[in-house]
Formats: C-alpha cells, sequence, structure tokens
C-alpha cells in the first residue's frame, strides 16, 4: 500500500509526537509498504492564526502523487487531521487541548474577547468534521479517547503506541531521576525540580522548549540540562537512572513511560497525569501520588529493590505493545 | 463575553418564562449574561449578542419581536408557526396595514387577499383555523442572524422558508425532579395526559381511545390535567377520567410520577416541544404521542408514536392497551427515557450548547474575516484573483470543514 503518515511540525521542534510518526513510517516500510511523512509547519498563535494553519491542510490533495495512487491517510494529531482523503484513517495523539480541557487555564490560549472564544469554537467545529469524516478512528490511549468523546461525542478505539525502538538496556539503578521531553508548562518540570530540591535527589533532564531558560533558573544548578540528546545517549540515560519522572497535566499518553519501563525502570507521575495511568500504578509500575511538592519529593526517594521490581513489572506491560499488533489493526 | 437575553420572565405563565427560569442560572456560569426587561428596551443593553426567545403568544413575544426587528440578533425559535404572534402585533393594534403586508409578505397575493377576509370578518381568523399553513415566521427568520431549535422539524421549515444562516439544534432542557412523591391517585393502569388541554391535544381522540381501553381494562383510569381551553369546556368526561384543572408544579410532577403511561398528542403541530412530555422522560415513564413535528423525532425507545389520520383512534387504543398489558416493555421504556434525558437533555448539557452557539456567533464573522483575508492575502501574493478557479476550490474546502459560512 501508498501510505502517507500526517503530522505537522513546529520547526526546530522534535519530541514525542515527531518520533511516532518517524517509526510509524520505518515501522510500515519494514512491511512491505510505500510509506512517507508528509508534513506541513504549524504556527498556532496569534489568535485566529490557528485556523488558518489548520486550513491549510484541507487544501493538500492526497489522493494521488505523481499518478501514484495514495491508498491512506494516517493523520496522528491537530491539525494534520484536517487533511481530506477517501481512506482517512486517524491515529489521535490529541486535539489542540487549548480549545477543549486547557482553555481558561494558565496553558490556554484563548482570552474571553469575542473573536477567541469563537475562534476556539471553530476550532471544536473543525475537528467534529475532520475527526468525523474518518474511516476509523483510534486514540493513543483512554484519556485521548475519553477527552474525545466528551468533547466531540466521537467514539475512539484505545490503540496505544509502541515506543521507539532505542537499544533499551539495564545498566545500573544509580542515585538519580531523569527526565526527557520538551521543556514547556504543561510537562511540569518545576514541580520535579522543586521536589528534588527537597529530598537532595540529583536529576538529569533531557529535552529543548520555550521553558528551558526559567527552569535552568529554577534549578540554580542542581540539576543537569542536558538538552536535546542522541538515540545512544538517551538508551544510556535510561539504562543508568533509578528512575523516570513523568508527569504533565492531564496529558495524552507520552512515549516516556514504556520507554523507560522497557529499560526496567519505574515512573513516578501524578494523579492528574492522564494517559500515563493507563500503565504507572502505584508501587507496582512506578509511584502514582498527588501533584504537590512534598507528595512529589517523597515519591522521588525509590530504594534499588524497589525500582527494579516495579521497572521489571512494567517491562512485561510495555512488552505486550507491539508493532505487529499495531499496524494490523491500523490497516484492517 | 457579554449577551443581551430577551426572554418572558417569571411572573409571566408562559412556558417560555419556565424554559428561561431553568436555563438562565446554568448559563450565566459560562457567558456573562444580562436580561433585558420589557419595557426598558429603548436603550439596549450594551452586549456581543443579543439572544432573542421567540415564541407564538403575542403578550409574551411580542416586545422581544420588536425589540429583534431594531437590532437583530440570535434567535430561539420556540416554534415555527407564529401567526398568532404577528396578529397581535399588527390587528390587535388596530394595524390592519401591517397584517395584510405581513401575509402578502410570506404568502404573495393570495395571502393579502385572505388576510382582506379576515380584516373584514368574512372568514374566521386564520390564527384560530389554519396558522400551520400561514405560519409568518419570515419576518422574524430576516431579522435573525442565527438560530436555536429544538427540533429538525423546526430547523427543516426554517430552511425551507430560505433561512441561509447557521442553525444549531439544541434539545430542550430537563428539569431536575427533585424529591418526587408520587400522588395516591387509583387507576390500573393510570394514565395522565397534561398540560393546557386544547384543541391541538386531540383530546376527544384521546377519549374515545380510552374507552375502548376500558373496555378491555375497566380499572383503567386517565388522568387529565390542566386547564380546559373554552372550545372543549362542554365536552363530557366520559367515566374512568380524573379531571384537575391548572395544577402547581409540585403537584404536577406528583400525579405524572403516579401514572404508568403518559399521552402527549398533538396536531396540528406548530413546532413545539412539549413541557410535558420532558418532564415525562425525566421521571422515567413511557410516552405516546403523535407522530408529528418535534414528537415524530423522539425515538422509538422512549415513545410509542401514533400518526394522525383517519385510523388514530384504533392506533392510539392498541398502543395503550399495549403499555397497559406489559409492564417490562413500561420498564425498558422508562429506563430508555431516563437515558435519553441525561444524554441529550440534562441542563449542563443544553447550557454548554448554547454557550458553545453564543460564542461562535458573537465572534463567528470577525474569525471568519481574519481567516478570508489570510487566504486572500497569500492568494493575492502569488497573482490567483477572486474570479480564478483555484479560489472556487478553497472555497469549497472552507465550506466542508464549516469555516466558510
Amino acid at each position: 500500500m501508498n501510505i502517507a503518515v500526517c503530522r505537522p511540525q513546529v520547526p526546530f521542534a522534535r519530541g514525542g509526537a515527531e518520533i511516532f510518526a518517524d517509526e510509524l513510517v520505518r515501522q510500515l516500510r519494514d512491511r512491505g509498504h510505500e510509506a512517507e511523512i508528509v508534513s506541513v509547519p504549524f504556527k498556532w498563535y496569534p489568535g485566529q492564526r490557528v485556523l488558518t494553519q489548520a486550513f491549510l491542510w484541507r487544501l493538500l490533495d492526497l489522493t494521488e502523487a505523481d499518478g501514484r495512487k495514495i491508498d491512506l491517510v494516517v493523520a496522528t494529531k491537530f491539525p494534520s487531521y484536517c487533511v481530506r482523503h477517501p481512506n482517512k484513517v486517524v491515529w489521535l495523539l490529541h486535539q489542540f487541548r487549548q480549545a477543549y480541557d486547557l482553555d481558561r487555564t494558565e496553558l490556554g490560549q484563548f482570552s474571553e474577547s469575542a473573536e477567541d472564544r469563537a475562534t476556539r469554537r471553530r476550532v471544536q467545529r473543525l475537528d467534529r468534521t475532520a475527526l468525523g469524516e474518518a474511516r476509523k478512528l483510534f486514540a493513543t490511549s483512554r484519556n485521548v479517547a475519553d477527552r474525545l468523546q466528551a468533547s466531540t461525542g466521537l467514539e475512539a478505539e484505545v490503540l496505544p503506541h509502541p515506543p521507539q525502538e532505542l537499544a533499551y538496556r539495564t545498566d545500573a539503578y544509580e542515585p538519580f531521576v531523569f527526565s526527557v521531553g520538551r521543556l514547556d508548562r504543561a510537562k511540569r518540570i518545576d514541580l520535579l525540580i522543586e521536589a528534588a530540591a527537597k529530598q537532595g535527589v540529583e536529576l538529569v533532564i533531557s529535552g529543548e522548549g520555550p521553558d528551558r531558560e526559567r527552569l535552568e533558573r529554577l534549578a540554580n544548578g542542581r540539576a543537569r540540562f542536558t538538552g536535546r540528546v542522541s538515540e545512544a545517549e538517551l538508551a544510556d540515560l535510561y539504562a543508568r537512572c533509578r528512575a523516570v519522572f513523568y508527569a504533565p497535566v492531564d496529558e495524552d499518553f507520552g512515549m516516556v513511560p514504556f520507554e523507560a519501563f522497557l529499560a526496567e525502570k519505574p515512573v513516578v507521575t501524578t494523579t492528574d497525569a492522564g494517559g500515563p495511568l493507563d500503565v504507572v500504578r502505584e508501587r507496582e509500575t512506578g509511584r502514582v501520588v498527588e501533584p504537590t511538592v512534598d507528595a512529589v519529593a517523597a515519591a522521588l526517594v525509590i530504594g534499588e529493590d524497589d525500582a527494579r521490581k516495579w521497572g521489571q513489572a512494567g517491562k512485561a506491560l510495555a512488552q505486550k505493545v507491539t508493532w505487529d499488533s499495531a499496524i494490523d489493526r491500523l490497516l484492517a | 463575553m457579554k449577551v443581551a437575553y430577551y426572554s418572558p420572565m417569571s411572573p409571566s405563565r408562559s412556558g417560555v418564562a419556565d424554559y428561561s427560569a431553568l436555563l438562565l442560572p446554568e448559563l450565566e456560569k459560562r457567558v456573562d449574561v444580562v436580561v433585558a426587561r420589557k419595557g426598558r428596551f429603548r436603550r439596549f443593553p450594551s452586549a456581543d449578542i443579543a439572544l432573542y426567545h421567540i415564541g407564538n403568544d403575542p403578550e409574551a413575544h411580542g416586545w422581544i419581536a420588536k425589540a429583534l426587528e431594531a437590532r437583530p440578533g440570535i434567535v430561539v425559535l420556540h416554534e415555527f408557526v407564529l401567526h398568532h404572534l404577528v396578529a397581535g402585533l399588527t390587528l390587535a393594534h388596530g394595524d390592519s396595514r401591517g397584517y395584510l403586508d405581513a401575509m402578502e409578505r410570506g404568502h404573495g397575493l393570495a395571502g393579502r387577499l385572505l388576510a382582506f377576509g379576515v380584516v373584514e370578518g368574512r372568514i374566521p381568523p386564520l390564527w384560530e383555523t389554519r396558522p400551520e399553513a400561514f405560519p409568518l415566521a419570515g419576518d422574524v427568520l430576516a431579522a435573525a442572524t442565527g438560530l436555536i431549535v429544538h427540533s429538525y422539524y423546526v430547523e427543516n421549515r426554517a430552511r425551507e422558508a430560505g433561512f441561509e444562516g447557521p442553525v444549531w439544534r439544541i434539545p430542550h432542557p430537563a428539569w431536575p425532579p427533585g424529591d418526587v412523591s408520587p400522588a395516591q391517585v387509583e387507576g390500573s393502569p393510570l394514565l395522565g395526559c397534561f398540560g393546557h388541554l386544547n384543541e391541538s391535544k386531540r383530546i376527544p381522540q384521546l377519549l374515545a381511545a380510552f374507552a375502548r381501553l376500558r373496555a378491555a381494562k375497566p380499572d383503567a383510569r386517565l388522568l387529565l390535567v390542566g386547564a380546559l381551553a373554552d372550545r372543549l369546556a362542554g365536552m363530557s368526561v366520559p367515566e374512568g377520567v380524573i379531571r384537575e384543572d391548572y395544577v402547581p408544579e409540585e403537584r404536577l410532577w406528583s400525579l405524572m410520577a403516579a401514572c404508568d403511561a403518559i399521552v402527549s398528542l398533538r396536531s396540528p403541530t406548530m413546532g413545539e416541544t412539549s413541557g410535558a412530555a420532558i418532564r415525562a422522560l425525566t421521571l422515567g415513564k413511557p410516552l405516546v404521542v403523535s407522530d408529528v413535528g418535534w414528537f415524530s423525532e423522539l425515538p422509538d425507545e422512549v415513545a410509542i408514536r401514533v400518526p394522525v389520520d383517519e385510523r388514530e383512534v384504533e392506533t392510539l387504543a392498541a398502543a395503550l392497551e399495549q403499555l397497559a398489558v406489559d409492564g417490562a416493555a413500561r420498564g425498558e421504556m422508562g429506563g430508555a427515557a431516563r437515558e435519553l434525558v441525561e444524554r441529550e437533555h440534562s441542563l449542563p448539557h443544553v447550557a454548554d450548547l448554547y454557550a458553545a452557539a453564543l460564542e461562535e456567533a458573537a465572534g463567528g464573522g470577525a474569525v471568519r474575516e481574519v481567516l478570508l483575508k489570510d487566504i486572500a492575502q497569500a492568494a493575492g501574493e502569488i497573482g490567483i484573483e477572486a474570479a480564478d478557479p483555484e479560489l472556487g476550490e478553497v472555497s469549497a474546502r472552507l465550506d466542508e470543514v464549516g469555516l466558510g459560512g
């Protein structure tokens, strides 16, 4: 099959969604399909710009390329699923959350002006149409599926995505907690830094993002910021850390918990983290605590034996999520 | 965002006043609302958008229709047929010409001639005899920048009448039933019919069908609750029928709760919903309704629909008998009714839909303008002109995803 995998691209940013789409393409190719990334730069501000950007996807003609029929498009996140195709499957990583659950929070972007309120509603209407016309709708976690159902009334099957293929291994349980991901407010790295400072826990923080400068000031030298790391470095950090912190606000899913598990490392998360709660279970595969500095601080202190035991339990879960089963369902 | 809210309010006994009393507190949690009062609209409240509740009763809605005419806005069209309203705004104030003009605008020269007949007393008032054939909704539709309706029926009628603006279909909200104790009323089964008992409620047909049921089930009783219209005042009430006049809200719920099934017939329909039917669904009562208008849109799981035809009484009697003998079916329908209310008619859900519609409407024009300007500018910069076919394609794609209009 000729398959176009659609994903928006924030230039110079690379996170879980980009890794996921790249990996999906690779896995499809490994199974004999012609697969290609189709990407359009995404800028969601100021104001109504988000609609113009979304609409760009609608203007693309992906029915064929250079005379070759494109049999299937797989769209991943807002606004790539606005693309038009008779055989559109959506594997939803997330909607534009500023128009939904993040609205009127400090992470929201729409003001109380009539124009901003209307823009938000237009995004919602766009979602109902663009997602509603998909031949099949998958969501990457129960949390994403529930949000979709609540916001649009559309039902999606839960299809967790396997983590990126790294040289996962378990070298040690060194006394540091590892965090990886885009450095923005939603990932709540500030909570981690404040909690770690309370217990004197060592931190390694990988990734780039708009919040880096603020976070580095907050850490005041008590955490090592690595910036973006190579796959080999990432595998090494997973292999050596004691535990992995992953507690964004009401997260979609994220690949981090499964990656940690494949390195047999437990995950520390919070009760309001959303998607991670599908797989992180209190004192079974990690720690699930209230999103307060005190609670997280206590949870970061994990003995080596517990870390190993919980990490191994997590690995058993992660190994069940394979590309073979995911692609079978996607193409069925 | 601020909304100027025009509606009859308590102490008006209008159903729309009840509706607003129910909706407003929940809506106010979502948007800023300034409630316009009758007689105080010379200076329009400062707001981003105005919302007008329009129904057929000139006493309750006449001042709102006038405000709408002066300042267009979103109309909640509680019923499609507005003949009585138009007559109240014109003839009742000695404005024969206004009525003639309205009839001509709605129904051409034939309409004007009929209106002459009414004005000169040669034919009975059309709003009493055939209002559904002369709905006179055109002026309200012309002033509406968007419509909120409760049914596909009214949406379709508005579209047929040429309304091209946005339409939001928002279900009628359900009243929270509170702590209801069923009244002590005999009857096995006990059927109920509630509301203002006028000719469109098919009371003679209901009584005829009930008499058939009584022949097979002598213990059956029919509660007939509500003020009787003048034309039905002389009607004899057959055996087994229990009459109560207008009852306060608490008693209404209590009587409904005592019933095994509730009958809510209607024909002709003006496109209205039925507050009694919504209450019945809330209480998990099976419904028997006429197969017309909004009532036709009730799912099979919660209502038996009776066509309004020459076999109406027979079909109705069969429906009543079916419910009388089949307790399990009544239970299933009651459960489905509660689920329907929870899913479609819950107050927070309805208020969410209102907030969405109002927010879309208030800023939608500006949003669309920015978007189109962006696209036009990009097209212009690379030499695509407004008349070029490429922009036709762009326009089609905009419409597909709801960004065009």
